[in-house]
Parts: C-alpha cells; structure tokens; sequence
C-alpha cells in the first residue's frame, strides 16, 4: 500500500506533458525525415527514418535512466566528465580523429564513432552549473569570473579549432545564459554584449548606423552610471565600445578584398551562388511555396528538395515548411515554445542553484539550436551546419537532445530533495 | 551563497528571470513567424511559381583555359569555340509521352544531305539518363556545326529542353607537332574524380589528361564562375534571379614553355615519319628543353572532336601496336649502346686506370677472346689509344676497360651525369627510370629466370649493351659531361603568366647531381667527342657542322637477332661554351652514325644558323 502511494507521488512529479511534447516533437522529426528520405526500393530497416527512430528509442531509455541519478551525484561527475571530455577534444585535435567533412570531429571507437564536441557540450554544462551554482558571478567581484571564464575558454577553443565554429557559439549561448542566472543583471548583460553591437553598428552599410551607435554609447554611459560599477570595469566597458566602433572599421579595411568577402559571404549567403547561397535560395523557395497550408505530405520533396544536399537533416525546416505550409511551422514552432516554457518553469519550482542553472543553460542549448537552425533556412542568417533538435536526423545530436531532456525530467523529478 | 533568508526575494528574482528568458523567446520566435509569414503568405505565389516549374538554374560559367606558348611566346595551344547540343533535364516535360515525342522530333532532324542528327541508341541513353541527372546538363550532340545548331534552334519551340550551349575546346594549330608532351585535355574520368589529387573538381570538368595539359591543369584551369538564373517553360533563360550574385569565372593561366617552335619544327621535319624512336634537345647550362619529339607521332586534335570521331581515332591509337600514346623519350627505355663507352672511358679516367694515350695488351682483330667465349667488334681496328677508341667507336679496347674498371666504378659515373635508376623529375607525367646494372642488381632482377651475374657480363655493359637508359637521359648525359658544371632538372616550364601577361612564376635552374669531373677527365672526354664528329674517319662526321665544334658519340644498340641495330646519336655544341645537348634513337633504323647524327646535326644547324638561313631563303 504505502509502496504503491510512493509510486502515485512520484509519478505526479514527472512532467507528463513534457514527456508528451518531447515525444509529439520526435514524431514530427521521423514524419519530416520519412517524407524527405523516402525511397521506395530501399528496406526499411535501411532507411533514414527507421534509424531516427532507432536513435530516439535508444536515446528515450537514456533519458529514463538519467532521471533516475540521484542529483548529488551529478554534482560529484561533473567537473570529472568535463575533464574527460576535454580530453576527448584534445584528442581529436591531434590526430586521433577521423576526418569527416574537412574538418576532424570524431574518434572511431571500433564498435562506434562518438562525437567529443557534443559530449563536451554535456559535460560542460554540468561542470559550469556545478561551479556557478556554489560561486555566484558580479561585476563587484571581478574575481568570481575567472574560474568559469577557463571553464568556458578551453573547450571553446579547443572546438574552434576543429574547426567547428557553430558548436563553439553553443558554448557561449551556455555560458552567457548562465552568467546571467547566476547572478548578472539585465543591464549588465547589455553591458556584456555592447561591444557586439557596436561592432555590427559601426560596420553596417545602414545609412544612420554612425547615429545609432552614438545612441549605443549614450546606453552604455547611461547603464554604467546606473550599476556604479569599481571605476576600472566602468572605463573599460566604456573604451572597448569606442573601441569596437572605430577599430573594428580600420580592421576591417585592413583585411584583404578576399577575407573581406569570405566574411561577407558567410554573413549573407546570398552573395555566394557557388556554395551555400543556392541552399538557402532554394530553401527559402520551398518554403514560401508552402504557402499557408503546404502542399501536403510527401508531396513537393522530389520536385524542389532534391537540391538541398541535406534536407533530412540541417534543412529539414524546409521540408516542413514545403509540406505543411504557414500553420505547419506554426505548430512545431508552438511545440517548442511549449517545451522551453515547460522546462524553464522547473526553475520557479526549486531553489537549488544547480537544479535551475542546469536547467536554464539546457534550455539555451535547445533554444540556440531552434533559432540558428530555422533562421538559416529562411534566410535570416548564415548556413551553419547546426541541426534542429529532434526534427533534423542525426544519432550524436538526437542523443544529445535527449540527454538532455533525460537531465531536464530529472531536474523536475528530483530538484526538491535537498 | 544564495541567502535562505532572503527566500522570497530569491523567489521573485528568479520567477523575474525566467520570465525575461521567455520574453526572449517570444521575441525571436516572432521573428521567425513574421519571416514565414513573408516568404509563405505574402511571396506565396512567386514562390510556387519558382518551385512548380523548377525556374532555378545554377549555370557554371567554365573558365578560359591558359594557352601555351613556346620560348619566344609564339602560341603552341589555344582555344575554339565549340557548340554543344544537350538536354537539360529540369526542362524536359514529366510526361511519359511528351518525352517520346521530343525523343521522336529529335530522331527525325536530318541535314541537308538527309542524314539524322542523332542515332537512336545514344540518344536513347542520354534521355535515360536525364532520370538521375538533374542538375547539369547532359550532351546529345558534341562539337555540332554551325548549319547543326541552326537547325535546332530552328526548331526549338517543339524541344523544350534541347539547349544550346557554347564551350570552349582545345586546339592544336600545329597538329602531330609536339603532341607527346603538350598531351591533350578530356572529360575527367570518373576514377579520376575518386582520387584526392582531384578533390576540387567535379562531373562534367575538361581536365589535362596527359603531358604538360595534365601537368599544369591547375594552372590551365582558372576559377569556374557561376550564376543563378530562372528559365522559362523551355528551359531558356529569362534573366537572373533578383538579390542572387554571380560569380564570373577567372580565366586560366598561361604557360610559356621552353621550347623553341622552330627547333621543334626542323626537329619533327628532319625525323623520318616511318621511323620509331625519340629526339630531345636541351639547354644543359639549364636543363630547359628545346624540342622533344616522338615517333610515331600523334593529332591531339582527335581528343577534342565530338564523342563518335574521338572513339574511332583512341581505338586507332590506342590499339596501335607501335604505340603512338607512347612518349618515347621520357618512357622509352633503350640500351645506350656505344655512347656508353663514353661512360666507361670517364670512370677510367677519374680513378686513374687508363688515360688519354693508353693501350691495352691486346689489339682489336675483329673480336675479343674472353674464356671460351669469342666477343666481335664492329670491324678490325688495330692498337688504338683511348681518343682513337672512342672515335672509331672499337669494342675491344671498351671490353678490355670494362674488365679493369669493372661495373661499381662505371655505373658510379653514370649516375653522377644522370643516368641510372633515378628519375631526372621532368615536369610532366611518365618519366621511365634507367637502369645501369651491376651483380647485385642483376642477379636481383633475373631472380626469377635464374640468371646469374658472371664476368663475362661486363664486356657487353662496358660498351653499353644490357643497360637501359631514356632519350631524355641521354641528352642530359652528353649535355652535362660537357659542360661539368652539374645535372639540372630537365623541364619545360619557363614562366607562367596570367592571362594579362603579368608574369606570376618563372622556373629557376634546380641542380640534381653535383655532375662533376675532374678537369684532366672532362679534357680527356671533351677531345674524345670533338674528334667523333670532327676528325676524319669518325663515327659521327655526319653530326658535324660548319664552324661550330659540336662533340657527341654514335651508338648502334643491338636489341633483337637479325634486326637493324637501334640508331643513337648523342651530341653537343660549342663543345668550349656548351649551350645545346641532342639526343636521337631511331628503332631498328641502323647505325647511328648514318641515321640519328643526321637528323641531330640539322638541329644543330637550325639552332645556331636558323635566322640566318631564313633571311637566306627570304
């Protein structure tokens, strides 16, 4: 009796409904792939879609046995997995991985090939929640930054030079995230990222951008004289943004007419008609072709998709977009709302640091995949290479999506024991 | 820490915070929702028009391929336009029957003499093939006639996907001439395209397929440029998609060759065309060649011709058994024959064993007692010194000098000047090593048959029978023991320009071997050469020229019982101040004092009197 109430209460603590969009999300991810990949002389235990679903039941028991490690635990493997996976990045780094795609990302492990960059996104995110989570971060305390700053430094560049810049900026979306649950504020982070802006506005063609960069630099002086911050932060913030203005101008005059439009082309793909800029026209074409309600499953892929080269997994958006219109992508993209709301409210649950940064930082990796991935396939920014997490196929990333989530139930599941 | 006490504010901080994180997400998936909105509602039908009827194209503007030219700059490659008729596949209807019926009007076009354009059983392939080749397009007609695209485009309303397209195809004004190392261009192979070497190119590339063309392609080959463009129902052009850019294509770079036209043209001339066999010519104060040629000889031309014409004429030179593909002077391997002795002589004289007047025990009677073996010479020549051996070219004082020198020694000089098992690194593809043996070698080699190194073996090696070496490595030989300065790297690139003549790379002499002597030696060798081709009675009289003093040595190699002996001529001039090494084999053409020196001494002629006899016959 008393066990089987212990059971009733600790099934009420599992957030169905998460479950439900994650597994909602997993099936219009093998859906997509099915009808982008869909080849009627292949067997079926050959093809794309059979193996996606493969990796999601693979990755499902994953996630159900994550939730059930218990949270001190975590804490205690964090800073060893982060290490571990350091190595791993190091590894491939120097020889020991394959070379795929130009650029080597993985080490062949005989039975299967594991991928150290997304393993090091895992492990860093515990690692950084575990150290975050006991040493909160202030601009009054300049010194609370150093330790997560080399947490954060070495497998970044390690990932760079792979070179993988798209899942480098993964660990920064972490990182900032992070930070900012970890004890920034709002105008803080606006001071952290004013130098970006001030490179993107002083460098854009738009005609007025001179004026909205002295708008920026008024913000900043108006932000730093809000936050009192010690005088040595305050004129730093202050003369990196002057600096970025101006420097970043003669800097870019001072790059060569082909680095300049190699930096270009990645910004704007559109001036590239030989590489990416073809995709993403094409992409861009399903897509609006779509129209409101698409042209219907499996219908439309053999016509336009056959140009994208990758259209079961970093353009997938676009067969959605193609095959189930406006209100297709309006679905999925309501899924995923739902899902980072349902993750993110796990932190007005618990007070414990480590369960809610954990948490907000798990959700700024799905969120930063969402955005970077559809925004590529609509032509709102440069082709990337990063999947949609469990619409695009892949077994490394569909794993990871799932660890993910198996931390996320678990967070909401055991958050409260402590 | 986080201060329990503060709980509630704590609480409100964080519920703050997650609120901020979810007013991010909003605002960023709004974005997303607007621009799908645009593309999907707004642009709905510009964009469904695009897709139905696949209005994209991505067109590659293939670039200019470099020409190339000879030392003087005078074109020895170019380019012609080519029409091409193919089927773009994105363009053909869907429809079973449509597609039967363009097949149909394409079978029944037929020229004015009323043959059919096209034969059904190609035709036939290329429409199956229009099912997996989507995006490029894929060629019916090679190469057509002016009268041929006429009458397509005549009736291109009832052919939607029957496109014309113009390329750019190889020529060689001067045919045979030089055809061996200029080498020609072709399709790239589908092998071709799994090898590393060619990682950047893709389906449907001309790529060089041999000789300096394969050599340089990078440099040939310049960027490829490309545009999008929206097509209308039959798949022509209606104008460039709006915000897309180009890419124009950058055009190939040239390469100027060390060769000279008019050495090259005497040389071809003065070489039988019924003969087999190789001549080169280098400058060994450089190692640049002047002029290089192979017989029999070849039409690069028939490369570049549309695909049924280009079969007919590989099958004929393909399966040609004197094999015309064959550059015989860096791939054929001959035995030097008595131009070796010239090696024999040198690795005596350097170590001290024989010298300018040294005779040997036995005198030349027409043949060499050795064991119970007879060895005959070419004719009974007496007691001679070493200049008078060479010049009458007396086997029995070699086979003699042989047995002193012995092997290790000889084939040490020959490698030092250029022969042997190393290859000299001209720069392009198929160069063929030599081999100078010695006991080991040989008994290494002729494991399997069971041959084994005896002494009687040096006797034929002393005189250059049983070794192999290349024309070209001949020529380098002769060139570089008479200037004693070092071997250079043999090789036709001089510069290569851009396509606006600014110079991008010029080839610097490379030394590969010390090639050095001592000077006692070089004399030795330089008087033996002089009086091969200037004192009367020598072998090579007929090499000589007026006024210059050209030195070489004749070879007669035996190769098959019963056969002419394979002709050799090897020379160079002015033996003072050495500016030009030749170097001519003529298969089963006989004794090369009469055969090769001619054809080695009319270059000679043209390249130290060729201005001067123009102005003459002007």
């Amino acid at each position: 009796m008393n066990t089987a109430r212990r059971f009733l209460d600790k099934t009420m603590k599992v957030d169905w409904f998460f479950i439900i969009l994650v597994l909602a999300l997993m099936c219009c991810g093998v859906t997509l792939v099915y009808s982008a990949t869909y080849n009627p002389e292949e067997v079926f235990y050959q093809s794309y879609w059979f193996r996606q679903i493969i990796y999601f039941i693979v990755g499902f028991f994953i996630a159900a046995a994550l939730s059930f490690i218990r949270i001190d635990y975590l804490k205690r493997l964090a800073m060893p997995l982060y290490f571990l996976s350091l190595l791993g990045l190091i590894v491939v780094l120097f020889g020991g991985g394959d070379v795929i795609k130009g650029a080597g990302r993985w080490i062949d492990l005989g039975l299967f090939k594991i991928q150290p960059s997304e393993f090091a996104k895992l492990a860093y995110l515990l690692a950084f929640s575990y150290w975050l989570s006991r040493h909160p971060v202030s601009f009054f305390r300049l010194k609370s930054f150093f330790v997560p700053a080399v947490l954060f430094i070495i497998p970044f560049f390690l990932v760079l030079q792979q070179p993988d810049l798209s899942t480098a900026l993964v660990f920064t979306a972490i990182t900032l995230v992070g930070f900012y649950w970890a004890g920034l504020t709002l105008v803080d982070m606006f001071l952290l990222l004013s130098p970006l802006f001030s490179v993107l506005l002083s460098h854009s063609q738009f005609v007025f951008s001179q004026i909205f960069w002295g708008g920026l630099i008024c913000l900043v002086a108006l932000a730093l004289f809000y936050r009192k911050l010690p005088k040595a932060l305050t004129s730093f913030f202050f003369l990196i943004n002057i600096f970025a203005g101006y420097a970043s101008s003669m800097a870019w005059n001072m790059l060569k007419p082909h680095q300049q439009k190699r930096v270009e082309t990645f910004l704007d793909p559109m001036n590239d008609p030989l590489g990416d800029g073809y995709q993403v026209l094409q992409s861009m074409t399903a897509i609006g072709s779509g129209g409101l309600t698409g042209k219907g499953f499996g219908e439309g892929s053999q016509t336009n998709l056959s140009f994208l080269p990758e259209e079961h997994t970093d353009f997938i958006f676009s067969v959605l977009g193609e095959q189930f219109g406006f209100l297709g992508a309006l679905f999925v993209l309501t899924l995923f709302f739902l899902f980072l709301w349902r993750g993110l409210s796990i932190c007005k649950i618990y007070e414990d640091p480590f369960v809610n940064l954990v948490t907000v930082c798990a959700c700024s990796i799905f969120l930063f995949h969402i955005l970077v991935n559809i925004a590529m396939t609509i032509g709102l920014m440069p082709v990337t290479g990063l999947p949609l997490p469990f619409l695009s196929y892949g077994g490394s990333f569909a794993l990871t999506c799932t660890v993910l989530v198996g931390f996320l139930i678990n967070m909401r599941y055991q958050g409260g024991r402590y | 820490m986080y201060n329990a006490s503060f709980g509630n504010e704590e609480l409100q901080n964080r519920n703050l915070k997650v609120l901020v994180l979810l007013a991010l997400i909003v605002f960023f998936f709004s974005i997303i929702v607007f621009r799908l909105f645009y593309l999907q509602y707004l642009h709905y039908d510009e964009n469904l028009e695009r897709s139905e009827n696949n209005r994209l194209r991505r067109v590659v503007l293939t670039a200019e391929r470099g020409f190339i030219y000879d030392r003087e700059g005078r074109i020895l490659v170019r380019n012609r336009p080519s029409y091409q008729i193919a089927l773009q596949a994105l363009s053909l209807p869907r429809n079973k029957s449509e597609k039967d019926s363009i097949f149909r009007r394409l079978l029944d076009i037929r020229d004015i003499n009323g043959v059919q354009l096209f034969d059904s059983a190609s035709l036939d392939t290329a429409f199956q093939r229009t099912v997996w080749i989507k995006n490029r397009p894929i060629r019916i007609l090679e190469d057509a006639t002016p009268e041929e695209v006429a009458l397509i485009e005549e009736h291109s309303s009832d052919l939607p996907g029957v496109i014309t397209l113009i390329e750019s195809r190889r020529e060689y004004p001067y045919g045979t001439l030089a055809a061996h190392f200029l080498g020609y261009t072709g399709e790239i192979s589908e092998e071709q395209l799994k090898l590393e070497d060619f990682k950047d190119y893709s389906l449907g590339d001309r790529i060089g397929q041999k000789g300096l063309e394969l050599q340089y392609d990078r440099e040939f080959r310049g960027v490829n440029g490309v545009k999008i463009i929206e097509v209308n129902a039959s798949g022509r052009e209606v104008g460039v998609v709006e915000g897309m850019g180009s890419q124009e294509p950058i055009p190939g770079m040239h390469l100027v060759t060390t060769i000279d036209l008019d050495l090259q043209k005497i040389a071809e001339e003065a070489f039988p065309d019924s003969v087999r066999g190789a001549v080169v010519a280098i400058d060994p104060r450089t190692g640049e060649i002047l002029a290089m040629v192979s017989s029999p000889r070849l039409d690069p031309n028939i490369f570049s011709l549309k695909r049924r014409e280009r079969n007919k004429g590989w099958a004929e030179v393909a399966l040609d058994s004197t094999r015309p593909l064959t550059n015989r002077a860096i791939a054929g391997a001959y035995p030097p024959a008595s131009v070796f002795k010239l090696v024999t002589a040198g690795a005596g004289l350097e170590h001290g064993l024989i010298g300018r007047n040294t005779h040997f025990q036995k005198a030349c009677t027409g043949g060499f007692q050795f064991g119970n073996r007879y060895q005959k010479c070419w004719s009974s020549h007496g007691n001679l010194n070493l200049i008078h051996a060479l010049r009458l070219s007396c086997d029995v004082y070699f086979y003699q000098a042989g047995l002193l020198i012995d092997m290790p020694r000889i084939n040490e000089f020959g490698e030092r000047f250029g022969l042997g098992s190393d290859l000299l690194g001209i720069d392009i593809p198929g160069e063929r090593s030599g081999w100078l043996p010695d006991s080991a070698s040989f008994n290494k080699r002729n494991k399997r048959n069971g041959w084994r190194w005896a002494r009687g073996l040096i006797l034929n090696l002393a005189i250059g029978q049983g070794q192999l070496v290349t024309p070209l490595q001949q020529a380098v030989f002769i060139g570089s023991i008479a200037t004693n300065e070092g071997v250079y790297r043999p090789h036709f690139m001089k510069e290569i320009r851009s396509i606006d003549g600014s110079l991008v790379r010029r080839q610097e002499p490379v030394k590969i071997r010390e090639g050095k002597m001592k000077p006692e030696t070089h004399q030795v060798l330089l008087d033996a050469m002089d009086s091969v081709v200037n004192h009367i009675g020598g072998t090579g009289k007929r090499g000589a020229v007026k006024n210059i003093r050209v030195g070489g040595k004749t070879g007669s190699g035996e190769w098959k019982k019963g056969e002419k002996t394979h002709a050799w001529f090897a020379s160079v001039a002015p033996l003072d101040d050495p500016k030009i090494a030749v170097a001519v084999i003529m298969e089963a053409a006989g004794g090369g004092g009469a055969m090769a020196a001619p054809v080695a001494q009319k270059i000679m002629e043209e390249f130290f009197y060729g201005d001067s006899l123009k102005r003459e016959e002007q």
